[in-house]
């Protein structure tokens, strides 16, 4: 009893060594048990004095099943609460290496963030369902007709029609959106206006949040003016006025009655609808051919779009017989109408769906890359762990356990990189917003989500999965156990096909970047050819916007003609101003009506259909300010009109169409009623609204039509300036001008006509950028990729480069030989990526205007440009390989 | 409350609990009275507590100074180990009777 106790009764070491085992938590309590016996064993063995080396032997091998018991403590905590620690353990690890868990990180966070923020888009726009009841029986109906013409939405008279004998209609709404000046407290503003009929809002089983929105005696000539109007609008003008039901509005001199005041997310048919008003349609002489309006409606019960669409096909055959004194079966024999009946939610989203499906295959691509990535540095990392996991192997941990580990690790590390990527994903969207094109439909729909947030999540787990498997396709147990008897040490045996698994994951890299470089090279060049367009007019230098003459304001024809005419002259006399001119619509700044013409040498029948044309009416000095090229004979002048020289300008297509062998001086068009109109000039073609397309059949009038004792004036004009200045410094000279001549007519939306181009060609840039940056960012990825694994080739190969060097290597061919390995993956991934763009060429295809999905000059650049910085890339570490030096290599083993 | 319920009755198990109930309280202890090999005794042990058949304390602090040695961890029966028991007699008969009576040599208090 006096005798102290043995400082280490045998086995000690042993318990200290399998308590790491132990999980934390439970690893000081297991350990002082274990000690507390076996100390108590060696104490009674040695009571009776030196005890037998049996004995001893006896109580060290009960004190090495402390392992047992030890092993089976981990088991247990890891399957109750096991994952939890192996992530704390696995994020201490992670910590120690802060290079390594940061690239790993940011890398996975560009990745996931990109595919967050461009998920979020798609999910927004084409996934979720439109904020309406019921919206998958909502469907837009339109008519194409001869030659695929697609200008063909809805007229009153198939309205009617469809109103009466479809069966797969539940309700049917009309709609026109039109502008008109709203003037109150004196400040007049031109606002866009929707016109419906009263069963839009049934169709969209939407109710008014205030008041109500229209019966069906409002929806006929003679009907009360009334108006619904936003809640934006009543916010804006009337400062959310609750006395606001039963005001009377002034639209363009016309009062209306408001009856109600929608609610707060109601946008329809486009988010910028702030006004509504009923769509008087008189049903005894509604046009069949005025197709001006847009369709939508509801199908009934247990109806789909394809029954309505074979309906509808079968009605509009029978047409003829329901109208037969109309012309209609003339009209259905020259235009061939089809109905073509698409859900709303397409109708909406348009072809803007492929643009985002392509740019989320992008981002997906971005993700693997960046994945691929990870997945080599955790091989890296796991070569520099092999002693730690050979000796879990060796302690009995089991292929499933080492398995946790890399899991855990790239659980974590996917963890990490899913919040950042969050974050990132959240501020691109913030950023993104403000740039997507103006036709990207349903913007205001789009958030950060639970949907969108699971999608992250579910894609985390994957990229885990990922790059969790590759390291253990390598470290298997089995495998571990060979390398620690072979001695692993040296990270010789076993490299082959390590090598393969990293070499064949940048291969991967490189062949993915290739595809999004061919990719966005294709929209690059896109871009340029649009850019490159000749629009057929000059956009620099010009001012443009729009002045509405209200009936209020000056009734009569004439005196509004005078106005435009007095204002161009008042404007022309301006510092600064080149030249001015005016028409009913600036290219690709607003639309044309689109409408038959009759031509004096090409008569129609009775009952044929008529010839179609856009129609501009435009003031002298239109042509010269947009630079439009004169053909042939002259442009309009002063005192051009319908109760002046009654003459017209016709567009080259227009003019070889109905003339191909013959100048059309001199022949004769109208538009309506009265005497012919004479051409008298023909002017370029122009890209009036598409950039990307000449806008055909178009025919420009002075700025009054109709008779001569009764001219009809055009009352909305677009006003252009050229100028040497900069064009915005102009929009106050337009604003006083107008203002002298009328306080109380506006001047809207005023930019300059490069900006009117910029917006056109918007969704191809924004493309481009969204291409570009996701195939800058698989480039640097690549690129990492290959410097990574040529570096680390070169580090291991560091004796055998001595070695050679020893034997009479020279640098140069040491370098050659390293930078040769490393041209090896990157021409082997080009080669791949090759393949897999032309593959997928197709689908990009639709985006790209004046260049070949297979443009060999795009595909080309890339595999050369791909080919020499991977050079750079491999150039660095194999000037470090060629500087080994021989002795110091050798002896470092 | 029935044994199956909490965990799978096998001899070992049936063994370490006959031998505690008849005072054998401490790991090593239980090792040499069961017989067991020595690798399979904690883990029954482990499980057995933590199923709340067993409960394990620390010896009192005196006792292991007078000893000049390190606190030993006991093991006892709770309620529900008290109640199966009645399950392990009658699946194993013949076992009670390899253990002899209450040791009070070992007896922590």
């Amino acid at each position: 009893m006096t005798e102290p106790a043995h400082p280490h009764p045998p086995g000690f070491d042993l318990i200290a060594r399998a308590a790491r085992l132990v999980p934390v938590h439970r690893r000081d309590a297991w350990r002082r048990e274990w000690e507390a016996e076996v100390a108590w064993a060696w104490r009674r063995l040695r009571r009776d004095g030196p005890p037998t080396t049996l004995a001893v032997l006896r109580l060290r091998v009960r004190a090495a099943s402390c392992l047992i018991d030890a092993l089976w403590e981990k088991k247990e905590t890891m399957t109750m609460t096991g994952l939890l620690n192996d992530l704390r353990h696995a994020m201490r690890g992670l910590i120690r290496y802060p290079t390594f868990t940061g690239i790993a990180v940011l890398t996975l966070a560009l990745g996931i963030g990109a595919n967050t923020a461009v998920f979020t888009l798609v999910d927004g726009v084409l996934l979720s369902p439109l904020p309406f009841d019921s919206a998958d029986e909502l469907v837009a109906i339109r008519h194409s007709g001869r030659e695929g013409r697609d200008q063909l939405p809805m007229s009153t008279g198939l309205y009617l029609f469809y109103r009466e004998h479809a069966r797969s209609l539940d309700e049917i709404g009309l709609y026109a959106s039109t502008a008109r000046n709203l003037v109150s407290d004196g400040e007049s503003e031109r606002i866009p206006i929707q016109v419906v009929t009263p069963g839009f809002f049934r169709v969209l089983r939407v109710g008014a949040a205030q008041g109500r929105t229209f019966t069906e005696d409002e929806g006929v000539p003679g009907g009360e003016d009334v108006a619904v109007i936003s809640d934006g609008l009543w916010e804006s003008r009337f400062a959310r006025d609750p006395s606001i039901l039963d005001r009377s509005l002034d639209l363009g001199g016309r009062l209306y009655r408001v009856v109600g005041v929608m609610p707060p997310d109601f946008g329809y048919p486009d988010r910028e609808a702030r006004l509504w008003i009923p769509f008087p349609i008189d049903p005894t002489q509604a046009p069949l051919a005025a197709f001006g309006s847009g369709g939508v409606a509801r199908l009934a019960g247990g109806q789909t779009v394809e029954t309505l669409d074979g309906e509808l096909r079968g009605l509009i055959g029978r047409l003829a017989e329901y109208f037969p004194d109309s012309g209609a079966p003339a009209f259905l024999a020259e235009v061939n109408l089809q109905p073509r009946v698409r859900p709303l939610k397409e109708e909406l989203v348009g072809d803007m769906s492929r643009t985002l499906w392509i740019i989320l295959g992008t981002v997906g691509f971005v993700l693997l890359i960046a994945c691929a990535n990870v997945a080599n540095l955790l091989l890296v990392r796991a070569e520099g762990r092999q002693r730690e996991l050979a000796l879990r192997v060796a302690v009995g941990a089991g292929r499933a356990q080492v398995l946790r580990t890399f899991m855990s690790e790239s659980a974590a590390l996917a963890g990490a990189g899913t919040l950042l990527g969050i974050a990132i994903a959240w501020i691109a969207l913030k950023l993104a917003l403000g740039a997507v094109p103006a036709d990207l439909p349903r913007v205001d729909e789009i958030g950060l989500d639970l949907r969108v947030l699971s999608f992250t999540g579910v894609l985390a787990a994957g990229c885990a999965l990922f790059f969790g498997f590759f390291p253990l396709l390598r470290y298997g147990a089995d495998d571990l156990g060979t390398q620690l008897r072979d001695g692993a040490a040296h990270g010789s045996t076993g490299g082959q096909g390590r090598h393969r698994l990293r070499n064949g994951l940048v291969v991967a890299q490189m062949a993915l970047a290739l595809v999004l470089l061919v990719g966005s090279g294709l929209m690059l060049r896109s871009f340029q050819a649009l850019r490159a367009t000749d629009p057929g007019f000059q956009a620099e230098g010009i001012l443009t916007a729009r002045v509405t003459v209200p009936t209020a304001e000056i009734e009569g024809d004439e005196e509004t003609a005078a106005f435009f005419r007095v204002l161009r002259e008042q404007l022309a006399g301006q510092p600064g101003v080149e030249s001015v001119g005016l028409g009913s619509a600036a290219p690709l700044a607003s639309g044309l009506p689109y409408y038959n013409v009759t031509v004096e040498d090409h008569p129609r029948e009775e009952g044929e259909l008529p010839i179609f044309a856009n129609h501009n009416p435009v003031s002298p000095g239109y042509f010269e300010t947009l630079g439009i090229s004169l053909l042939e004979g002259r442009t309009f002048e002063p005192g051009d009109g319908a109760s002046g020289r009654r003459v017209a300008v016709v567009g080259r297509s227009f003019a070889e169409q109905w003339w191909p062998d013959a100048s059309p001086i001199g022949r004769r068009v109208n538009a309506g009623p009265g005497e012919w109109f004479e051409i008298v000039g023909v002017v370029d073609d122009v890209h009036f609204q598409e950039i990307g397309q000449v806008s055909d059949e178009l025919v420009y009038w002075p700025t009054t039509q109709g008779e001569a004792e009764d001219p009809q004036s055009t009352r909305s004009m677009d006003v252009l300036l050229r100028t040497g200045l900069d064009p915005l410094t102009l929009v106050p000279v337009l604003r006083r001008e107008v203002q002298a001549l009328n306080p109380r007519i506006p001047v809207s939306n005023p930019r300059t006509m490069a900006s009117v181009v910029g917006a056109a060609t918007s969704r191809t840039s924004f493309t481009m950028s969204l291409l570009g940056a996701a195939s800058g960012v698989a480039l640097l990825l690549g690129l990492v990729g290959i410097y990574g694994v040529i570096s680390y080739v070169v580090s291991q190969r560091t004796r055998e480069i001595g070695v050679r060097m020893a034997l009479g290597a020279t640098a140069h061919s040491v370098r050659r030989m390293v930078v040769r390995q490393g041209l090896t993956l990157a021409a082997a991934g080009v080669g791949l990526g090759l393949i897999a763009a032309g593959a997928l060429s197709s689908v990009i295809a639709s985006l790209l205007y004046g260049v070949s999905a297979m443009d060999p000059i795009t595909y080309a650049s890339v595999a050369v440009g791909l080919v020499v910085v991977s050079l750079a890339a491999s150039w660095i570490p194999a000037s470090r390989a060629a500087g080994v030096d021989p002795s110091r290599a050798l002896r470092s083993e | 409350m029935g044994v199956g319920r909490r965990f799978n009755l096998t001899y070992p198990t049936a063994a370490v609990l006959l031998a505690i109930r008849s005072g054998h309280r401490y790991g090593f202890d239980i090792m040499d009275a069961t017989g067991l090999p020595d690798g399979t005794v904690y883990p029954i042990l482990r499980r057995l507590e933590r199923r709340g058949v067993l409960a394990g304390r620390w010896e009192s602090e005196e006792r292991a100074r007078a000893e000049q040695r390190p606190q030993r961890r006991y093991y006892a029966l709770t309620p529900v180990g008290e109640a199966s028991m009645e399950e392990v007699v009658e699946r194993f008969p013949a076992l009670p009777r390899l253990f002899g009576s209450i040791d009070s040599a070992t007896d922590p208090a």
